[in-house]
């Protein structure tokens, strides 16, 4: 079959075992035909038997018994022996006809032809079987070497597996070979491949609701386990995780053989081959079928392994496709939003009071769209920073600018820490090495916080320092503040305080955003109580030691404090 | 029947204010001639990038708003092609453009950005502004002491005065005020800002560019954390506010 996949070709190949029928007429046609042979030898000699010598007698039945032996086996070889003892007492030593021997030296050339022709015919037959022994592993490491071959060069694991389960089924002669692999199926297992006499080939996992009770039995105590075609079942009784299988003894016919898979010490599948005619298991495939199910399991391994490849691929790919989604999307969001905030600041204009609303929900909007763009820049990772020197001054003007807007005439109360005030009571410059507009919109988003927490009427606090090596600006507010259990948790995206109402506020971004853009610049956001009640979230960010070159002589206070 | 197609060019007046606006979305080009057409003569429109350039040459607009999506012409390269034979003030409007893009515009002619959405007092803020630099232009500090709300700065005498009292500036604090002023009501990035105080484009003393510019804004404005005039453009630069 020329068009044929190369490994179906090869595995083909391999063939299977002869029927026992004419296995058994063969063996009576080899019989027959050398008891023909014994019977013509013996006819001819009797003939020409006054002629002949003792010693010529027994060679020629010798040579028979040989060839006897030879080609039907120890069986034939020594009942030819035990025919040719008779017949050479009975017809060729005097007195003739009779089993009585005349000259005691007779006897001697009688025991030394039946000692001969005994030992000749064993070790004849051991010779044999030593050769069929060697032919037989020859057979087996083909199939092995083959069969790396194979593995090493299938596309797809399954195929693989499928390439396994064939070699498997044709070394034991069997009708089909399946692997189950464990799965949430009612019996927990599922059929993964399965290979068919004739043929039939399936690769890839089923729906399988079979009760594979003795095979779950069989992964879970790594056991061999069969079935007898009476539906009584045999079960080893060693298990299999130092590699050492028990197998049925050679003389149990069973119809199902289910040996458990396994990979370092864990049970990776099953492996089930099974007949309508009950088989017996050859001791001497033992080993080869050990060999082979390793190379199962490793081939199941293999699946597991290249489906999880697949889903992280996949996994990858969609996170792509939704930063890049994220991104668009905020593109094509921001352009309606200034038509319907134009548009709304048109109606306003005009005395519409919804038109406050509409103006308000559009920038809200539009924050989200900058929430989302901000994770996604984020969750990318590698995102690029501008470490330059800045003045925590710009920081915080540009802050307070930029919610100026969005806080409806609220009062920022920008003080200075006591503990960095100069000796005078100059402010100093406090000077770091930060992303500023990185920086700028997680104090951003803490003022925002602040602003929606804290009660109307009272001012947002911030509170400018140093602290060692960091620069710490602090922004307190008087709200409810955050539950001991909550602390960490409002820092987790789309995170909500409990009892927050959903109309307060974004996603609940805000937090978690502004801890990560601090983090990626070596600084932090974190929370603490107020005392007098409400909330305290500190930015650190990294001051710097760069003694700034100046032409400016400066007064003391206004020196850069770090 | 007039040959030549709608855009029948209008006779030059150096008193008339015209705008142009190149922009792809018609919701926004809306909303732009909505809010300019109490501050303007006459608004022309452009879809994209070539027809724009087109108009602009024809037209001579006082002012252009351009949109940096277009969708045949990259924003910049609009600036850059306009900066060749004109110095209209430009107004850039962008939706998702990092810093360094915004400076890229601003360092290849454009005067100032408006970031989407917008609302329709800030862009209306943003044109004055950039008309009036337009009539004013050059320096008004030339002939006389410029006052900016409390602020008299003398560029002559090299002074500075905040409510009678003289603020002692060093020679880079002053280089800094008066490249400021200069382009008052104007975005000048760090790199700009860097090459008119030194001279050059790069330097030791860049690093150190925002620390002399906090310095500076200390000893002029009343409060640092609400400067009124040395206005913080963040990642791009800074911007004078001579009408605070």
């Amino acid at each position: 079959m020329p068009d044929a996949p190369p490994h179906r070709t090869t595995l083909s190949a391999y063939g299977t075992a002869p029927p026992a029928a004419s296995a058994r007429r063969r063996v009576a046609a080899t019989w027959v035909l050398w008891l023909a042979v014994l019977v013509a030898a013996t006819a001819l000699m009797l003939v020409v038997r006054p002629r002949l010598d003792k010693a010529h007698v027994s060679l020629a039945f010798l040579v028979v018994v040989l060839g006897g032996s030879a080609a039907g086996g120890r069986a034939l070889g020594l009942s030819l022996a035990v025919l040719a003892f008779l017949l050479f007492n009975f017809l060729f030593l005097p007195p003739f006809h009779t089993l009585t021997i005349a000259n005691p030296l007779d006897w001697l050339v009688l025991a030394a032809f039946l000692v001969t022709s005994v030992v000749a015919t064993q070790l004849l037959n051991r010779a044999q079987e030593r050769a069929e022994a060697a032919r037989q592993r020859a057979v087996e490491m083909e199939r092995l070497a083959a069969l790396g071959a194979e593995t090493l060069n299938a596309g797809r694991a399954e195929e693989a597996l499928v390439a396994i389960a064939e070699v498997m089924r044709s070394a034991l002669g069997v009708r089909e070979c399946e692997v189950l692999v464990p799965r949430a199926t009612p019996s927990g297992l599922t059929s993964l491949v399965r290979v068919a006499a004739g043929g039939g080939v399936r690769d890839g996992a089923v729906d399988d609701a079979r009760p594979w009770s003795l095979a779950a039995w069989v992964a879970e105590k790594r056991q061999v386990a069969a079935e007898r075609a009476d539906g009584t079942k045999w079960i080893g009784g060693a298990d299999g995780s130092d590699g050492h299988l028990q197998w049925p003894p050679g003389t149990t016919e069973v119809v199902t053989l289910l040996i458990p898979l396994m990979v370092r010490d864990r049970t990776v599948g099953v492996l089930r081959m099974a007949d309508v005619m009950p088989f017996t298991l050859d001791p001497s495939r033992e080993q080869f079928l050990s060999a082979l199910s390793y190379y199962a399991a490793l081939g199941v391994e293999r699946v597991a392994l290249s489906a999880e490849a697949e889903r992280a691929e996949a996994l990858r790919e969609a996170d792509t496709l939704k930063t890049a989604l994220i991104a668009g999307l905020s593109h094509d969001l921001r352009t309606p939003l200034t038509t319907i905030k134009a548009a709304a600041n048109a109606l306003r204009q005009r005395g519409s009071e919804e038109a406050v609303a509409i103006e308000e929900e559009a920038d809200r909007l539009n924050r989200l769209v900058a929430d989302l763009l901000d994770l996604s820049r984020l969750n990318a990772g590698a995102m690029p920073l501008r470490l330059e020197i800045n003045a925590v001054d710009d920081l915080v003007g540009a802050a307070i600018r930029r919610v100026a807007g969005a806080l409806g005439g609220r009062e920022v109360v920008v003080t200075t820490a006591s503990d960095t005030l100069g000796s005078g009571g100059g402010r100093p410059l406090l000077v770091g090495r930060f992303d500023l507009v990185e920086s700028l919109r997680a104090l951003v988003n803490l003022i925002e916080n602040a602003a929606k927490y804290g009660p109307p009427a009272a001012p947002i606090e911030l509170t400018v320092g140093h602290d060692g090596r960091m620069i710490r600006v602090v922004v307190g507010d008087r709200g409810p503040g955050v539950a001991p259990a909550e602390r960490e948790r409002i820092f987790e995206p789309f995170y909500r305080a409990p009892g927050v109402p959903p109309d307060v506020g974004g996603a609940g971004l805000g937090l978690a955003i502004a801890r990560r853009l601090a983090v990626e610049q070596g600084g932090d956001v974190s929370y603490a109580p107020r005392p007098g009640g409400g909330s305290l979230f500190a930015l650190t960010l990294p001051a710097t030691d760069d003694v700034v070159p100046n032409d400016t002589s400066p007064s003391a206070a206004d020196r850069p404090t770090s | 029947m007039r040959p030549g197609g709608p855009s029948q060019p209008t006779p030059l007046e150096t008193d008339e204010r015209t705008v142009l606006v190149i922009e792809d979305d018609p919701g926004v080009r809306r909303v732009v001639r909505d809010v300019l057409r109490e501050e303007v003569s006459a608004v022309f429109e452009a879809d994209a990038g070539e027809k724009g350039l087109t108009v602009a040459a024809a037209e001579r607009p006082s002012l252009i708003v351009l949109d940096l999506g277009l969708p045949d012409l990259d924003g910049i390269e609009v600036c850059r092609r306009i900066r060749t034979w004109s110095s209209v003030p430009i107004i850039v409007l962008s939706a998702r453009h990092s810093e360094d893009e915004k400076t890229a515009l601003l360092d290849a002619g454009a005067d100032d950005y408006v970031t989407k959405p917008f609302g329709p007092a800030e862009l209306r803020a943003r044109v004055r502004a950039q008309l009036r630099r337009a009539r004013m232009a050059p320096l008004p500090g030339g002939d006389g002491p410029l006052t900016v709300g409390d602020l008299v700065i003398d560029v002559a005498r090299r002074t500075v005065t905040r409510q009678g009292t003289t603020v002692h500036l060093t020679p880079t604090e002053w280089g800094l005020l008066s490249a400021l002023v200069t382009n008052a009501g104007r975005t000048i990035t760090h790199r700009q800002l860097f090459h008119a105080v030194w001279g050059s484009a790069h330097g030791d003393a860049q690093q150190y560019l925002r620390v002399y510019v906090a310095h500076l804004r200390r000893k002029i404005e009343r409060d640092p954390y609400a400067p009124r005039h040395i206005v913080t453009e963040p990642g791009v630069g800074y911007r004078f506010e001579p009408d605070a």
